[in-house]
């Protein structure tokens, strides 16, 4: 089961018309067969870049996230639904990033070149490309006879 | 060796060699040093600033994406400045692309209010020299 989160962005309306949007945000998930895990207010602020939506340009929009479950098949109707709703001057589904440890490689990464792995695999890659020699077989490293 | 302060004075070169012989071989084998012992030079490993504090890039913390925005271009400072590990890197570049998607995040600049926000790194003194 995967957690998505998404992101709404609404236009300024009176408290009422926003309640009655929420609603409809989260009767449409619903609808698709999810379930909402939480709900937040991010505020009321300025757009950091202005958006034109539905005939209108909006400067300032109200943030909300939602939290939910849904199967991965309805995202893409739930994106067209919110499209379509003109109180909703953005929307983004993104997935919950689940936490995992990973150990820091800056100190590899520093090495000076040779030591770098990605660069010693650069190198036998270019090695590949080296044109075959021709080997004598005498079972010596040099040439016994006059050239 | 009172005799070598003795200016002037040549000896035979036999007799050195015999004085230095004899010196290497009271040597006592207890005062042979220990080259078992780990690397006493080894230097300690580095780890960049999000692996140290433990924090984990998120497209909603605009506040710490931000810092590594350039304020003249809105655009994201890459590693040899940012000096972060190859793994954090790649995570805080698409959380940014994600925040600024989002209408989070400003695009052709950094956001005003947090322009007096602490440096995390000198931008002027990267890594290795700028493309540019
Ligand atoms: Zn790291």
């Amino acid at each position: 089961m995967i957690t998505y989160e998404l992101m709404v962005l609404l236009r300024i309306m009176p408290k009422s018309e926003l309640v009655s949007t929420l609603k409809r945000t989260a009767e449409t998930l619903f609808d698709k067969g999810g379930i909402i895990r939480k709900l937040e207010n991010l505020g009321t602020r300025d757009m950091p870049y202005k958006t034109s939506v539905h005939g209108m340009v909006y400067n300032r929009a109200s943030y909300f996230l939602f939290e939910f479950n849904a199967p991965p098949l309805a995202i893409r109707d739930l994106l067209d639904e919110y499209g379509r709703d003109i109180d909703i001057i953005r929307r983004r589904i993104y997935k919950k990033i689940v936490p995992e440890h990973q150990e820091c490689t800056l100190h590899e990464e520093l090495q000076p070149a040779p030591y770098r792995k990605n660069v010693q695999e650069l190198v036998e890659q270019a090695r590949k490309l080296d044109k075959p020699k021709f080997n004598y077989n005498t079972g010596l490293d040099y040439y016994p006879f006059q050239k | 060796m009172n005799i070598l302060n003795r200016s002037l004075v040549r000896l035979p070169i036999t007799i050195l060699q015999s004085w230095t012989s004899r010196c290497t071989y009271v040597t006592n084998i207890t005062d042979v040093p220990n080259f078992d012992m780990e690397n006493p030079f080894e230097k300690e490993r580095k780890q960049c600033i999000l692996c140290k504090h433990n924090i984990i890039p998120d497209y909603k913390n605009v506040k710490l994406l931000s810092q590594f925005q350039s304020p003249y271009t809105g655009r994201i400072y890459g590693r040899h400045i940012t000096g972060l590990c190859e793994h954090k890197q790649t995570e805080v570049e698409t959380e940014i692309v994600k925040a600024q998607s989002a209408g989070l995040m400003a695009t052709y600049m950094k956001e005003p209010v947090f322009i007096k926000s602490p440096k995390l790194f000198d931008v002027e003194n990267p890594l290795r020299p700028h493309r540019f």
